[in-house]
């Protein structure tokens, strides 16, 4: 008890030592630990999302990029397919096709142009106001609601892909009818609208005064019996409203309309089976992904860096230790004139060992319950901070 | 021993009275939601899906629903519905103006896409010299092909039993009687047409489209409508197209003004209502409609083989 005292009278009186040992012990403690939390989290949301997504059909390429564009909306927006590919597997009868259109986004939040059937895939529940119902409508995540500080009642404006794009389309102006439930998912953080709004937001579904009947003749370049082309001065509009969401019409087959991927949804094992056999060979241009395969495998990669940053740490705690115990050593050399005052006044060899002791004891002591409080602090964030380190 | 089997008898009496008695609340909470977009579509499936849907149609009678625009709390009943039945052919444009969940729409007319009928004439338009032009149209009271009408039926048929196929066998049986009385309606068609095939005939509206390439009507369609009396520029485009079309009868999708009645009379044109059906009607069912119309169209054809008019003004 007295040697701890003396311990903890040396620690406090060489303060500026203690804090620099104490913050070394404590970094090379904390590292590992929040790097293993860190991974275990987004190894969870990761493979909770992928697992409960049966199979992606997306164009040839990245699977990857597909599954992150698909799963977490990510920015990276992969090689497009179009509604034929939709419709070939409602056709087949063999599974629910949920088509989604990430491309662009909203104040930052991905804009996700889809069916109504995903929200109840997902099982997201409306917390506030109602499901989206017209063309132009906007049913936002809980964060967004919650960082952009908008909800109900209120619009949100599309941002334009490109900044400097001046032949670009207007952003459209959506009505936010609804706020959802937290899901605890990168649904939180995503501005759903429905698969025709997001056409809308690219210009192929708009809508424009009747160039038939309007009385503006100078946005018409030619006229003839069965055809008007108009000029660019011709303004489509920005919002749509009860007013003018009649005028809105598509350009050409709705079928060559682009999709970024497609959730399927089998109607059971077999079907799936069946439906992954029909997108094997090189033919079709499409893939057939099973999510939880392609995140596992992203997983495997993830943690074969992590075994190398693991033996990084490993080696900078070995220096650190060595480094330790070097200053333990040169403090003994700088405190020979205490020790001599121990041994004049009756202690030992061992009493000057367990004062040693205590002292790397208590550092240790500090270290650790600084490193469980940066751990118990970072652990709630963990899941945000996941998303937007390793997801988003 | 005679004890025994009263015991036996009460049981099964009991047993009986509480079958009978749950079996409405089990069958009301099996009981499928439908939602349709015209009215035939609501006929089709009600017939066929009997006491084990509920089959709605919310459109207002005064509309013609392939042009309303239903407001967001009709739009979230569509939602909830089992069944979203779809007409298909560009029916119904609001369809594609709102969020339905996909997996819930049926397109009846699916079957028969191929055959639909792309409508002329109508102004196209450009964004630019480069852009597309198209915004032609697709004509989409299918349902006056009754045998493109039994296809959708069939449609409707496989839907409900795909969510219900303990009832299967049920509604098999009620989409073949169906199935009997519109191909019955197609056959007298036939035999209607058949008395004076190339008789000349006029429609107030084009939606006679998939009737008269069927039944190989002689069928030339103005764009007139039943509550408003022609303008001057139609009247002329009328007169124009009476020369080359010597027609005695014009087909009108609802009771015309009787202005408009008179004056066709004056141009040896006799009016007669055919109603498409697209809205459930004040009295009677899809079939009784139907029924009617081919009486009426009967007489005109009878009426024509005869080389007389057999009636003045509107039939």
């Amino acid at each position: 008890m007295d040697s701890l005292y003396l311990a903890w009278r040396y620690l406090a009186f060489n303060k500026l030592r203690t804090a620099t040992l104490v913050i070394c012990v404590t970094l090379i403690a904390i590292l590992p630990l929040a790097l293993q939390v860190l991974l275990a989290e987004s190894e969870r949301q990761l493979l909770a999302r992928a697992g409960s997504t049966p199979l992606l059909l997306g164009a040839r390429g990245s699977a990857l990029d597909l599954a992150m564009n698909a799963l977490y909306f990510a920015d990276e927006t992969p090689e497009l397919i179009s509604m034929a590919a939709d419709e070939a597997i409602a056709t087949s009868g063999l599974a629910m096709p949920i088509p989604l259109y990430v491309r662009f986004q909203a104040r930052r939040f991905p804009i996700v142009g889809t069916t109504l059937d995903y929200f109840g895939f997902r099982g997201l529940r409306i917390a506030q106001g109602r499901q989206l119902a017209l063309l132009g409508e906007c049913v936002i995540g809980a964060d967004v609601a919650e960082r952009l500080g908008i909800g109900v009642g209120d619009s949100l404006l599309s941002s334009p892909e490109a900044l400097f794009d001046l032949a670009g389309v207007y952003p459209l102006k959506m009505q936010v009818v609804g706020v959802l439930a937290r899901a605890h998912s990168a649904d939180d953080r995503a501005v759903f609208v429905d698969l025709k709004t997001a056409w809308v937001v690219q210009g192929l579904v708009h809508g424009h005064e009747d160039v038939t009947r309007g009385e503006d003749s100078s946005v018409i370049i030619d006229r003839t019996q069965d055809n008007v082309v108009a000029s660019a001065r011709l303004v489509e509009y920005t919002e749509i409203t009860a007013d003018n969401i009649d005028s809105f019409h598509f350009h050409g087959s709705p079928d060559s309309y682009p999709l970024s991927a497609m959730i399927v949804v089998p109607n059971d094992d077999k079907a799936g089976t069946l439906l992954r056999g029909r997108y094997l060979g090189s033919e079709p241009p499409y893939q057939l992904a099973v999510p939880k395969t392609v995140i596992e495998g992203l997983l495997a990669t993830i943690f074969r860096i992590k075994e190398v940053l693991d033996a990084v740490i490993l080696i900078v705690a070995v220096a650190t230790v060595l480094a330790l115990v070097l200053v333990f050593a040169l403090s003994l050399r700088l405190r020979q004139r205490e020790i001599q005052t121990v041994f004049h006044i009756g202690g030992s060899r061992s009493t000057i060992a367990r004062l040693l002791a205590a002292e790397i004891v208590i550092i240790l002591l500090a270290a650790a319950l600084l490193c469980a409080l940066g751990i118990t602090v970072m652990q709630p964030f963990s899941d945000e901070l996941v998303r937007v380190l390793f997801i988003a | 021993m005679r004890g025994k089997t009263r015991s036996a008898h009460c049981l099964q009496v009991l047993l009986v009275l509480g079958l009978m008695m749950t079996a409405p609340l089990l069958q009301a909470a099996d009981r499928l939601v439908v939602y349709t977009v015209n009215y035939p579509l609501q006929y089709f499936a009600q017939r066929i899906a009997g006491d084990y849907a509920e089959v709605v149609f919310p459109a207002p009678a005064d509309v013609d629903p392939a042009f309303w625009q239903p407001d967001a709390a009709t739009i979230a009943a569509y939602q909830q519905a089992d069944l979203v039945l779809l007409n298909g052919a560009g029916y119904a444009k609001w369809v594609g103006r709102v969020s339905l969940p996909r997996s819930r729409l049926v397109h009846t007319a699916a079957g028969v896409a191929a055959d639909y009928i792309e409508t002329t004439g109508t102004v196209t338009h450009s964004h630019g010299r480069e852009g597309s032009h198209s915004h032609a149209g697709t004509a989409f009271t299918t349902w006056l092909d009754f045998r493109q009408a039994a296809v959708q039926a069939n449609a409707i048929r496989e839907a409900i039993s795909r969510l219900r196929p303990q009832y299967a066998d049920v509604f098999a049986a009620n989409a073949n009687a169906l199935e009997s009385d519109l191909l019955a309606l197609d056959t007298r068609m036939q035999a209607i047409v058949s008395a004076a095939p190339d008789t000349p005939l006029l429609a107030s509206h084009p939606v006679y489209q998939y009737l008269a390439r069927r039944y190989d009507l002689n069928l030339e369609a103005v764009m007139w409508e039943p509550h408003t009396l022609p303008d001057a520029g139609q009247w002329l485009a009328f007169e124009r197209l009476l020369k080359d079309h010597p027609a005695g009868w014009m087909l009108w999708e609802g009771d015309p003004l009787q202005e408009s009645i008179d004056r066709l009379q004056q141009h040896g044109v006799q009016s007669i209502v055919f109603d498409p059906c697209g809205n459930a009607p004040g009295e009677g069912d899809f079939l009784e409609i139907m029924s009617t119309n081919l009486r009426r169209l009967d007489r005109v054809f009878r009426s024509n083989d005869s080389g007389g008019v057999f009636q003045q003004g509107i039939e």
